[in-house]
């Protein structure tokens, strides 16, 4: 009796699982419906635990950071009045600039939309650099957009829910953005080197005029991922290995991405 | 093994949404601490071999589905740390009581060491080259520091944990 009861029971499972394999096969593929399975399985636990967390963390670190807060504070009031000047200061030349682009026919992102974004999670694990965003499909984004904030690229759109994304960070080893920088006609390929790492620059010969300082911008080429004019990165050294015919340039992005709480999704698609 | 899967299961989700709400804000050198990892382990170590791969299974599988990296590679992970540590539990190393303080820590910095570059071999045999890129050897000291320090806690909570259904059998 007990052993034809279990053997229901395990009948009944086994159907119900392939009717939901086969549901999910056909509608949003198994993997991705698996993930979003168990995503809605998790994400309880995670708020519940996020909850009782978050106040105990915030009294430790309100014990301990208080005077930093304060200083913090003052010092991004500071920034922000510096960034009111600097606002109006160049609203005529980002106006002239979007008139040359324009004329050009190359995108300039000053003229792009952007949907602000919260970001919700960063990458569980030490082997990708990737975060969650608050905003997703039902918000215009799609997969392929440029991600900003903290004063450059942060990395680009690489799947949609309708209600979130998730960002591949510009230090994920999987990423590479096409740069240029101020009076050089040639591109330099940037690419990830893990979370916490500097990125790395590729084949940059000997005949460019980079120096530490130098800001690079997407190059925004026909076709390319990036449209033109986003700050990626600072170059921190150029070095010259003896013998070699390339510089060994070290960058660091010019985005905070230690402190990022909020994003801009530029809303400008590949090849556009 | 079914009665008291309900409550490792239950708790491996909380596990999990540690995992998820705290300890990837609290990264070191950009490392996360893989406490879904350390929870099979701590499982394993009190002898549950079913229980032990189960809690693998689904902290493993919950962490890949927030990821990038290949769906399920944790979970392997998860389900060889289980399998392990539970050898050596059913042998009574590393209990808590009978075999000496620092045995539990020590296979617990041994796991955190090893289970990383296990990662990342099995990555590059699924093809994913890329996550050799990374400070695997940040992720793995520090993972085989954190193992050590929490190996004791996690084995305590486990032990209450499979204990609270008396019944169950191992």
């Amino acid at each position: 009796m007990a052993g034809d009861r279990t053997r229901r029971r395990a009948w009944t499972f086994g159907v119900a699982a392939l009717v939901t394999l086969t549901i999910l096969y056909a509608t949003v593929g198994v993997e991705s419906g698996v993930r979003r399975v168990i995503n809605l399985v998790v994400a309880p636990f995670s708020w519940t635990v996020n909850e009782l967390a978050r106040p105990i963390g915030h009294l430790f670190a309100g014990a301990i950071n208080y005077s930093d807060v304060v200083a913090q504070n003052q010092k991004l009031r500071y920034e922000l009045g510096q960034a009111d000047v600097r606002l109006n200061e160049t609203w005529a030349f980002a106006r002239q600039l979007q008139q040359m682009t324009t004329q050009l026919h190359v995108p300039f992102v000053g003229s792009l939309p952007v949907v602000s974004a919260q970001v919700t999670t960063l990458a569980p694990t030490s082997f990708a650099a990737t975060m969650d965003i608050s905003v997703g499909r039902d918000n215009g984004v799609l997969a392929g957009m440029p991600v900003v904030a903290n004063g450059g690229l942060v990395g680009t759109v690489i799947s949609t829910t309708p209600h979130g994304s998730t960002v591949r960070l510009i230090t994920d080893a999987n990423s590479s953005v096409g740069v240029t920088y101020k009076n050089s006609t040639s591109s330099i390929v940037i690419s990830g080197r893990g979370l916490n790492n500097a990125l790395g620059a590729s084949s940059v010969a000997l005949t460019s005029t980079l120096r530490p300082g130098t800001v690079l911008f997407t190059d925004g080429l026909s076709g390319g991922l990036y449209p033109m004019g986003l700050p990626v990165a600072r170059v921190s050294a150029v070095n010259l290995t003896p013998g070699s015919t390339t510089y060994d340039v070290a960058v660091s992005p010019t985005a905070d991405l230690s402190n990022l709480f909020y994003v801009d999704v530029v809303l400008w698609e590949p090849g556009t | 093994m079914s009665r008291a899967g309900l409550p490792v299961l239950v708790a491996t989700l909380f596990v999990v949404g540690v995992q998820l709400a705290i300890l990837t804000d609290l990264r070191v050198a950009g490392v996360v601490v893989m406490a879904v990892w350390l929870w099979p382990f701590a499982v394993g170590l009190s002898g549950h071999t079913g229980l032990a791969t189960l809690a693998g299974a689904v902290g493993g599988l919950c962490v890949d589905a927030h990821a990038i990296t290949p769906f399920g590679l944790s979970a392997i992970i998860g389900v060889l740390i289980g399998w392990a540590s539970s050898r050596l539990g059913r042998e009574g190393v590393g209990d808590l009581e009978s075999a000496a303080w620092w045995v539990s820590p020590l296979i617990g910095a041994l796991i955190g060491l090893l289970a990383p570059a296990i990662y990342v071999v099995l990555g590059a045999v699924m093809l994913n080259f890329t996550l050799w890129r990374g400070s695997v050897f940040n992720v793995m000291w520090l993972n085989a520091l954190a193992f050590a320090v929490l190996a004791r806690p996690a084995g305590y909570a486990a032990r209450l944990v499979t204990q609270l259904v008396p019944t169950a059998r191992r």
